[in-house]
């Protein structure tokens, strides 16, 4: 089972990383078991099964989990596999069903997983068979500002230790507005690429003038967009943050200059400073002054596959991935609003987005060569900007001196290694919440 | 057509050419809009893109929804509505711009740029009021990228067309593609 091989693949000295943890199967099949089977995984959004028994079909991983919310309101995550032979007993992508029959033999399951009735259970099963036993297989589920994570691990921590002080930056977005957000989507492709590809990009900022000068080179004339070169790159005020396993980018200036969000142009922006100063007071006494004035999330990952977001890498063998991208609005937004952001997401994230289809290609180049028999033994290197982070006085998380920087890259390989090389969850380190979360804001929101 | 010409003199006494069979209205717009979109598609697979716009009104909406797994009884949701995530919800600008970005020579998605085949048919045409008309087609896009990529695309475009200084436009485009996770690492080829 793999529970003695150690995974060693990033020197930490020099940023070298061994790249045949892009394709290699058994290295796979152990992060399926000791990330994907252990860590909280993001999982929906509490807006996308607003309802009593509405439910939201989604994937831990490679498997399949019917996220329901009973008659009494309680959120489930249920391994949607029939517990007689794994049919599955749900193949709609959302609905609303306080029951689910499985087609192969009729058993049929309550929302909150119990086996609720099965065909012949005394002219076939002569009274026997143990049902309460035989409910649908339910993982732990917690929410943290409406966003839904599920674990297998019984034995793992609280969402909230789990997300630590990463909380205080992923507040300046997800814990924003008393309403909360609302979640639409998701749009699902495949990418041939390895998961951890994707994830590692989230906070390469060093990419974007080279990848990506097409599009925003046409929406800066187009729409008006802010000019993107390295040299604005490198001397943005951003930052780089790891903290408690999830990487953070950020925005540091205290000039209340609304975020960035695709989309938006010259003509509109008015409306969005508008409306960030008509939110402000309200933000102020959620987040506290200096997160509602100074700080602004930026890319960023929840490990081990959040994306950007409510966005989703989910493994579909090492060379595959499939994505799933939400888009998440502040719920009591003005409409206009919500509607420059749902048409700048789809125009630049998403299958057809003009950002990203650009990146697809170079995630699948750097997949396909760490299965090349010569490329695989030479390692990548993810060496810019060692020496230059740690801890910061009033930032969370070891902090990069720059934004452009492989300093969290380098942190996700070898949170990525505390994972692989656990035995349970009691090897897994977690700091210790050491934030300051002024304001009202809490994890349910 | 020499030989034809040489069989009518030897025939003087043939029957009077018989009347072109009437063409209802209806069949008449066939016609007429049947060459619209044969054009559309040798503009495509041609990448003449800045003509492919002109066929385009300036107010229109370039519109993919996504498409769910429902159970049948409950078909109209099998669609997403407008206002909420599609795959694609462009206006005309938008659409300029995705051209525009093939020509910076920097839109690595297309640059090479993929090798497309837009097979278009079935089209059925419906007089809709203030003159313009709903045209169905169905099609297959066959596209094949840099070495070995390849991708068959295959759906329906339901479109409303205006006449603009006598020559059709496209209005409102909705693209229904005949997938639920799309198969495609990427969408960069319009339909």
């Amino acid at each position: 089972m793999g529970a003695t091989r150690k995974h060693v693949v990033i020197d930490p000295a020099t940023g070298k990383i061994d790249r045949r943890i892009f394709s290699d199967q058994a290295v796979y099949d152990d992060e399926m078991e000791r990330i994907f089977g252990r860590a909280w995984l993001m999982i929906g959004h509490e807006s996308l099964l607003p309802a009593p028994d509405d439910y939201f079909h989604t994937y831990m991983g490679e498997d399949p989990i019917i996220l329901t919310r009973d008659g009494g309101g309680r959120l489930h995550a249920l391994l949607n596999m029939c517990r007689h032979r794994g049919n599955r007993v749900v193949r709609c992508d959302d609905g609303n069903a306080n029951r689910f029959m499985c087609t192969y033999h009729g058993w049929t399951y309550r929302n909150d997983g119990a086996l609720d009735h099965v065909p012949g259970k005394s002219e076939a099963y002569y009274d026997a068979l143990d049902r309460a036993s035989l409910g649908l297989v339910e993982a732990r589920v917690e929410t943290y500002a409406g966003i839904v994570f599920a674990t297998w691990a019984k034995d793992g921590p609280s969402l909230e230790a789990y997300l630590g002080d990463a909380r205080w930056y992923l507040d300046t977005v997800f814990n924003r507005r008393d309403g909360g957000m609302q979640a639409l989507g998701p749009m699902k492709w495949l990418e041939p690429a390895n998961w951890k590809v994707m994830v590692d990009n989230c906070s390469d900022n060093y990419h974007v003038p080279t990848t990506h000068l097409s599009s925003a080179r046409v929406q800066s004339k187009y729409l008006g967009r802010p000019r993107l070169s390295h040299k604005d790159q490198f001397e943005s005020p951003n930052r780089h943050a790891f903290v408690n396993g999830h990487s953070i980018t950020f925005r540091d200036a205290d000039d209340n200059v609304p975020r960035y969000v695709h989309g938006v142009s010259s003509e509109t922006f008015q409306l969005f400073q508008d409306y960030h100063d008509a939110t402000m007071p309200e933000v102020e006494r959620r987040l506290g002054t200096l997160r509602a004035r100074r700080v602004q999330l930026g890319n960023h990952s929840i490990f081990p596959n959040g994306i950007l977001g409510l966005r989703l890498a989910l493994p579909r063998g090492p060379r595959q991935t499939e994505f799933w991208h939400f888009v998440l609005v502040d719920r009591e937004a003005p409409e206009a609003i919500k509607h420059i952001i749902r048409v700048g997401s789809q125009a630049n994230n998403g299958a057809a987005g003009m950002f990203e289809q650009d990146d697809v290609d170079n995630w699948r180049q750097v997949t396909a060569a760490s299965a090349s028999r010569h490329g695989r033994r030479y390692p990548q290197d993810l060496s810019m900007g060692l020496g230059h982070a740690g801890p910061h006085p009033e930032y969370p998380g070891l902090v990069s001196e720059r934004y452009i920087s492989e300093n969290n890259q380098r942190l996700f390989y070898q949170r990525w290694e505390e994972f692989m090389n656990a035995e349970s969850w009691a090897d897994i380190p977690l700091d210790p919440i050491k934030a300051r979360f002024d304001g009202t804001a809490t994890m349910r929101g | 057509m020499k030989k034809k010409r040489a069989r009518a003199r030897t025939r003087p006494a043939a029957r009077p050419a018989a009347r072109p069979p009437a063409i209802s209205p209806a069949q008449a717009l066939w016609l007429e809009l049947m060459p619209f979109y044969i054009r559309e598609a040798w503009l495509l697979d041609d990448r003449r893109l800045s003509e492919w716009l002109d066929l385009f009104t300036d107010d229109v909406l370039y519109f993919m929804p996504r498409r769910k797994n429902v159970p049948r009884r409950e078909a109209h949701r099998e669609l997403t509505p407008l206002g909420d995530l599609a795959i694609l919800e462009e206006d005309k600008r938008y659409l300029e711009m995705r051209v525009a970005r093939l020509d910076t020579g920097m839109a690595w998605a297309e640059d090479p740029p993929s090798r497309t085949r837009h097979l278009v048919g079935n089209l059925e045409v419906t007089p809709l009021a203030r003159g313009e008309v709903q045209a169905r087609t169905a099609f297959l896009v066959y596209r094949s990228h840099l070495e070995t990529d390849h991708q068959i695309l295959s759906g329906c475009r339901d479109d409303v067309l205006r006449k603009v200084q006598g020559a059709w436009k496209i209005a409102r485009r909705t693209i229904v593609l005949d997938a639920n996770v799309l198969l495609d690492k990427n969408l960069s080829v319009f339909l």
